[in-house]
Order: structure tokens, then C-alpha cells, then sequence
């Protein structure tokens, strides 16, 4: 619940000779968190991996290969392979279908080079098609340069004004002109100047001999049969696939998790003929690993348990119970809590759909919400973050569909009775009278919406500094006690704020009169504000004890803490926002759909609604609703708290997708 | 209504209008920095997130100002 799994410091010593078959074990039972192996000494070294290793990285090493040739990375065997299956295949035909797939490969990209080769080529020559000149005539001479390219518009004019001796063709394009000048040395760089005034690309010609026109029709014939061939390849490629593409990746997971398991002993210390595994394993566990280990080493290994020494930090597995589990992806969002910390999941899973709910509150979106999640939790099982977060969405939705049923009393924005005050209104009264009415009304209780939230505030605070006294009484009373002089400035800031509001609304009325009741009625007025004597005293009394326990900093927070507890009013700024905003798309777009008389003009306005209330409302407002639900949860209550960075219980265990193996196998 | 109710609610206004611009203009600076980090980390999110969310005290105060001017007109 609010503690993480009890850890136990474990040590697995073996003769050398089991140390395979520990190892296998460990996989199996997915519970040891292994220590890393590094101060190695004269008996003791970093242990060497197992024989199977190298032959099967090897052989995995093929497979990779042959995955990426035949690009089946994304490819999902639909049957789970057996492993005894995947070993016969392995060692059968794996070589051969290695040596058939590369090869196809290799003829596959050696086609596509040859065709991308030939159409560069009559890429190039296309320009000097109908100059009829052969493609060797265009360099080589000792006294003439020669410019071959695409010019944006006609050189003639300029050329015959600035040069004596040259010769051009010339050829209209589409959107350009083919130009080439042969023109005596003398006369280049001139030659170049009107060129480029022109808009002169040169070409570069490729190393071939004869007329470009042949050799275009030459390369479009061979580039025909190379497609062909293409083709013809693909297609056995496509078999190849085909067949064996089931146990390729099959495969492929199999070799990984023996090549992981292989090399372990990389990790642990080994003497000659011994090896020593130093690891965490949750306290329940212990015994499983004695029994496995004693069935299968017959007596070569054991577990030894070391009582935990204070410097060290195990691993932190969260233990949460299973409606709980989801809320732990706000916890992996910040930081693992450490194994001594209090795990704040359970209050999260509380507190998160109750703001979410309260900010929301709406019977119609809260559904919609609900439905939304549900169709997460369905549709992106493989997708292990959002299908977390559809179950949070869920539980926010039903919280938001509570809120709007029974306090806010409204749907999809619109009221189910028209308020008090404004009974012109459109409600839900016009399909049916809904026989709830609600608590509070969004817009116009707006002070009593702000007092409930203050009363959120401080309940939610108070238990962030009963979590921070309890995470730090085993290791510094001082700073425990710290954390009730904050809390006693808290109770004085949030009675003080009580006591102003006085009997404006029901919620302070309600608080004065229970919790606050046994404070003196003590009040003095200070420009204008009616202040409560033992509030201040409260306050006085934290403020004095501060600089004592946390150090002179702690006084400078205290208006920090003050902002923290009027933070909690966003709750209600959200809420109020959020319902004016479906109110004010209603009224816009009701007016359309009722009192135009035009059909179309009624139709679009429905639509105009729907798509208004469907983005702004809908989506905008949950996802800024959600994010101000996890910021009261991350800034105002974890920072009184909570200070992270464990380590996360990452045991020896492996997962088989694609691939099985018998128990009495392992 | 008399022009001492009109000036507290432009003065609500003027809470709530200039308290949102400074949140904004925080915002923007810590939005870019934190998406920076968590494109290095995604680690970093909820971190990043908790910053980004820092200045917003400023609006919801000013939103109260807001509200409490208001609420006195």
C-alpha cells in the first residue's frame, strides 16, 4: 500500500558447475535483483560468459542480419514458436537460409545500383540527344573547351557579340534549353560569364562512348530487364518471407534470451571453483529461490540472507493492490520513491480522480470520458503507458460523471433545471425533468466553490506533511518536528482564511462550526480584515519553531506555503472556466438551432456545437483539467514530502512473446 | 451601476489580464527548457512538468484578486 515490497539482501553461492544451472533457475523465477560484480581480488574475478555464448551470438548475429534483408523487423508471429522447434530449425537449416537470403539480397541491391546507374546516365544525356555528337567528342582536345549543360534562356545573341571562335547547338526544352559550346581556350572565360548570365547548368557527361541517342535506347532496353529480374527476385525474397518469417523472429527472441542468460556471469564473481550472486530479492521470495535451487543443483547452491546494512538502498518495487497499479504511471512520470520513502500511488488514485472529477464535473463529458478510456484500455494493450492511462482516464470520467449527477446537476454544459436566479435558461427540462437537483451551481456559486477548495487545500497538504513527519522520524527527529510546526502555520493560515469568510458561504459556516469550533472566538480588526487571534497564535507559534528546527531559510517559505493553499482555488477557476466556456458555446450556438427558423442555419449550428464542445470543451478541458490534477499532486503535495530517486527492482528475468518452452525443460 | 463598480471591475480585469501575462511569458521560457530536456530524457517529464507549472500561482492569484473585487461590486 503506502510502503514499497519488503527487499532482502541475498547471497547465492554454488559450486562453478551449477553456476548454468543457477542461472537458468534465476530467469525462471524473475525475483532476483542482481548486485553488479566489480571489486574483483585475487581469488575472487568477474566470472567468464558460458560456453553456449559465443555460438549463439553468432547465430543471432545472422538472424539480425537476415531480419533487416528481409525487412520483417515489424513482423508479429501470430502462434507462439516451441523452443525445442526453434533449436532443430536452428541448427538444420539456419546457414542455408542464411547463405540463400544474403545472396538474394545482395543481387536485389546490386539490380537496384545497376538500374538507379543507367537512368542517371540517360538523365545526362538526355539534353545531348538531338545534337547528334558522340558522347567521347565532348572532351579531350588540347585548344577547345567544351560547356555541355542546360541554360535557362538563349546564349546565341551574346555569345556571337562577345566571341570570335566557338560553335554551338542549341535545342529547345520543355522549360529550357540543351546548350553545347565548343569554343577556343582563349575565348572560356568569357564564354562562362555569358553563360552563367544566362542561367548555365553544366552536365556532368558520363565515361561512355558513341551516339547518346543509342545509348539512351540501350539503357531503357536493360533497364526493362533488369526490372524484370527485379521483379523475379522480390518475389523469392516475398517466399522466403513468406515461409520463414514466423521462425526468424521466433528464433531471434529465443537466441537473445540465451545469449542474455549466457552472459550474466559477467556480472557476478567467480572463483575457481565457486561463484558468489549478490542481489535483492522481495522477502516473500526467498524460499521459492531455496526450493527451486535445491531441486535443481541437488544441493550444489544456496541462499544465504544478510541483514541489510544502513548505507545501502534496495531496489523499490512498488506494491500496490490492482485498482491501485495504474496510478503508478504517475509516479514512473517523476522519479522512483525510495525504499524508505512513503509510496504517495494510493493517494494519487484518490486524490487525482476527485480533483479531476471536481474540475469537470459534468455528467455528459465525464461519460464521454469513460467511454474514451474504456476504448484505451481495449484498443492499446500494447502499449503498456496509455493503456495505463485509460484506466486513470476511467476513473477521472466516473468521478466527473459523480460530480455532475449529483452536485453540479448538469450535462454536456447544460443544466438539468434552469438556475434560481435566471429561469429563462435552456435546461434538460425541455426533454424530461430530471428528478435531481443540484448542490452547487457552477456559475453562480462561486464563493462556495472557492471555499471547498481551500478545505481540499489544506486537508491535501496537512497529509503531505504527515507523509514528510513520518519519512523523516526514523532518521532526524528534528526534521519530523519541523513538518508539525508547518503544519501547525498551515492550520493557522487555513483557519484565518475560514474566519474571514465567516458565514459568506456554507462551507466555511460548516467549518467554523465543527473543526474550527474549539478555537476562542478571539477577533481583532487590522485595516479592515477581521483577524482571529488564536490563528495568528498558530501561526506565531510554527513561524517561531522554524528557524530552530529547519534553519533560519524555512521562515522565507512560509508565504510559499500560504501561495501553496491559494493554489488549490485553480480547482474551482478550472471548474467555473470550464463550465462558462460550454455555456457560452450553448448559447451561441442554441440561438442558431432554435430561433433562426432556417434549417441549414439550424444544422449548422448543431454541428458548430458539437465540434466546439467536442475540442474546446471535451479534449481541452480534460487535458488542462488533468494536468492541473497532477500538478496539486506533484508541486503543493509531493514537495512537502516526497524526494525520490530509488532504484528501480530490475530482477534477471526474461519474456518469451513468440516463443515457449516446458517447464521441465528449463 | 456607478463608476466605482466599473473601475473595481476593470481593476478585476487588470488582475486577472496582467497576472496571466506574466505567467505566460514564464512559461514560455521553462515550456521550451523542459521540452529540450525531456527530448534528452524522457525521464525528465515529470520534472519538466512541475517546473512548467510553477509560475501558474501567479494567474490563480490574480484570479482571486479577481474574484474577491468581484464579489465586492
Amino acid at each position: 500500500m503506502l510502503r514499497p515490497e519488503k527487499m532482502t539482501r541475498a547471497i547465492i553461492v554454488g559450486s562453478i558447475e551449477s553456476l548454468d544451472v543457477t542461472i537458468e533457475c534465476l530467469y525462471e523465477l524473475g525475483v532476483l535483483h542482481l548486485i553488479d560484480f566489480t571489486e574483483q581480488d585475487e581469488e575472487f574475478k568477474i566470472g567468464q560468459p558460458l560456453k553456449s555464448a559465443s555460438d549463439a551470438s553468432q547465430k543471432l548475429l545472422k538472424l539480425r542480419s537476415m531480419i533487416r534483408s528481409l525487412e520483417i523487423d515489424e513482423h508479429r508471429p501470430e502462434t507462439k514458436m516451441h523452443v525445442k522447434e526453434i533449436k532443430h530449425k536452428v541448427e538444420q537449416g539456419l546457414v542455408t537460409l542464411d547463405v540463400n537470403t544474403s545472396s538474394k539480397s545482395e543481387a536485389k541491391q546490386r539490380i537496384q545500383a545497376l538500374i538507379k546507374e543507367k537512368e542517371s546516365e540517360n538523365r545526362a544525356l538526355e539534353p545531348l540527344r538531338t545534337f547528334g555528337i558522340p558522347v567521347e567528342s565532348y572532351e579531350g582536345y588540347d585548344s577547345v573547351t567544351v560547356f555541355a549543360g542546360i541554360c535557362k534562356s538563349d546564349p546565341e545573341t551574346s555569345l556571337a557579340s562577345k566571341l570570335k571562335q566557338y560553335e554551338l547547338f542549341k535545342s529547345q526544352r520543355k522549360n529550357d534549353l540543351a546548350v553545347a559550346l565548343f569554343v577556343v581556350n582563349d575565348g572560356r572565360s568569357e564564354a562562362l560569364k555569358v553563360l552563367s548570365e544566362h542561367g548555365y547548368q553544366e552536365t556532368k557527361l558520363p565515361k561512355l562512348k558513341g551516339n547518346p541517342a543509342d545509348i539512351i535506347e540501350r539503357n531503357i532496353a536493360d533497364v526493362g530487364d533488369l526490372e524484370k529480374d527485379l521483379r523475379r527476385i522480390e518475389a523469392d525474397i516475398a517466399k522466403i518471407r513468406k515461409q520463414f518469417a514466423d521462425f526468424i523472429i521466433s528464433s531471434e527472441e529465443h537466441l537473445a534470451i540465451e545469449v542474455l542468460k549466457a552472459e550474466t556471469p559477467l556480472r557476478i564473481a567467480t572463483s575457481a571453483n565457486s561463484f558468489v550472486i549478490d542481489g535483492w530479492i522481495p522477502a516473500p521470495n526467498v524460499d521459492d529461490i531455496q526450493t527451486a535451487l535445491n531441486s535443481l543443483c541437488c544441493g550444489l547452491a544456496f541462499v544465504e540472507t544478510v541483514p541489510r546494512e544502513e548505507h545501502e538502498e534496495p531496489p523499490v518495487k512498488l506494491k500496490n493492490s490492482k485498482a491501485v497499479r495504474p496510478f503508478e504511471f504517475f509516479m514512473n512520470l517523476v522519479s522512483t520513491p525510495k525504499y524508505d520513502e512513503i509510496d504517495p500511488t494510493l493517494v494519487m488514485f484518490v486524490t487525482f480522480p476527485l480533483f479531476f472529477g471536481f474540475m469537470i464535473g459534468d455528467l455528459g463529458f465525464g461519460l464521454g470520458l469513460v467511454a474514451l478510456g474504456v476504448l484505451m484500455r481495449i484498443k492499446l494493450k500494447g502499449y503498456p503507458e496509455l493503456y495505463q492511462l485509460g484506466a486513470i482516464i476511467v476513473a477521472g470520467g466516473i468521478m466527473a460523471s459523480v460530480f455532475g449527477l449529483l452536485i453540479f446537476g448538469e450535462a454536456f454544459g447544460v443544466p438539468f433545471h434552469p438556475p434560481e436566479g435566471s429561469p429563462g435558461e435552456r435546461s434538460w427540462e425541455v426533454i424530461g425533468s430530471f428528478p435531481l437537483h443540484p448542490v452547487l451551481e457552477k456559475m453562480h456559486d462561486v464563493k462556495e466553490m472557492l471555499a471547498l477548495s481551500i478545505v481540499l487545500g489544506w486537508l491535501h497538504l496537512s497529509l503531505g506533511f504527515a507523509f514528510g513527519f513520518v519519512n523523516h522520524y526514523s532518521h532526524s527527529r528534528k526534521h519530523a518536528f519541523a513538518k508539525i510546526a508547518w503544519l501547525l502555520v498551515l492550520f493557522g493560515l487555513f483557519a484565518e482564511t475560514m474566519i474571514f469568510a465567516g458565514s459568506a458561504t456554507a462551507t466555511s459556516d460548516f467549518m467554523n462550526s465543527t473543526v474550527l469550533a474549539p478555537l476562542p472566538d478571539m477577533l481583532t480588526n487590522i485595516a479592515g480584515i477581521s483577524v482571529s487571534i488564536p490563528a495568528v497564535a498558530f501561526m506565531v507559534a510554527g513561524v517561531a519553531m522554524l528557524p530552530i528546527l529547519e534553519g533560519p531559510m524555512a521562515l522565507s517559505e512560509v508565504i510559499g506555503l500560504f501561495t501553496n493553499l491559494i493554489s488549490y482555488t485553480r480547482l474551482a477557476a478550472l471548474a467555473v472556466g470550464k463550465g462558462a466556456m460550454a455555456f457560452a458555446f450553448n448559447t451561441i450556438c442554441f440561438r442558431l438551432m432554435f430561433e433562426s427558423g432556417n434549417m441549414v442555419i439550424a444544422i449548422l449550428g448543431a454541428v458548430t456545437l458539437v465540434v466546439c464542445q467536442l475540442f474546446f470543451v471535451f479534449f481541452l478541458g480534460a487535458l488542462s483539467a488533468g494536468i492541473q490534477a497532477i500538478r496539486l499532486n506533484y508541486v503543493e503535495f509531493f514537495l512537502k514530502f516526497f524526494e525520490g530517486g530509488g532504484t528501480d527492482f530490475s530482477p534477471l528475468k526474461y519474456d518469451r512473446k513468440y516463443s515457449t518452452i516446458a517447464k521441465q525443460e528449463v | 451601476m456607478d463608476v466605482g463598480t466599473g473601475l473595481m471591475l476593470i481593476g478585476a480585469g487588470i488582475a486577472v489580464g496582467v497576472a496571466g501575462l506574466g505567467t505566460g511569458l514564464a512559461q514560455g521560457q521553462i515550456g521550451a527548457a523542459a521540452v529540450g530536456a525531456t527530448a534528452e530524457n524522457p525521464k525528465m517529464m515529470g520534472k519538466g512538468l512541475i517546473m512548467l507549472v510553477l509560475p501558474e500561482t501567479i494567474v490563480i492569484l490574480g484570479f482571486v484578486i479577481a474574484i474577491l473585487l468581484w464579489l465586492k461590486s
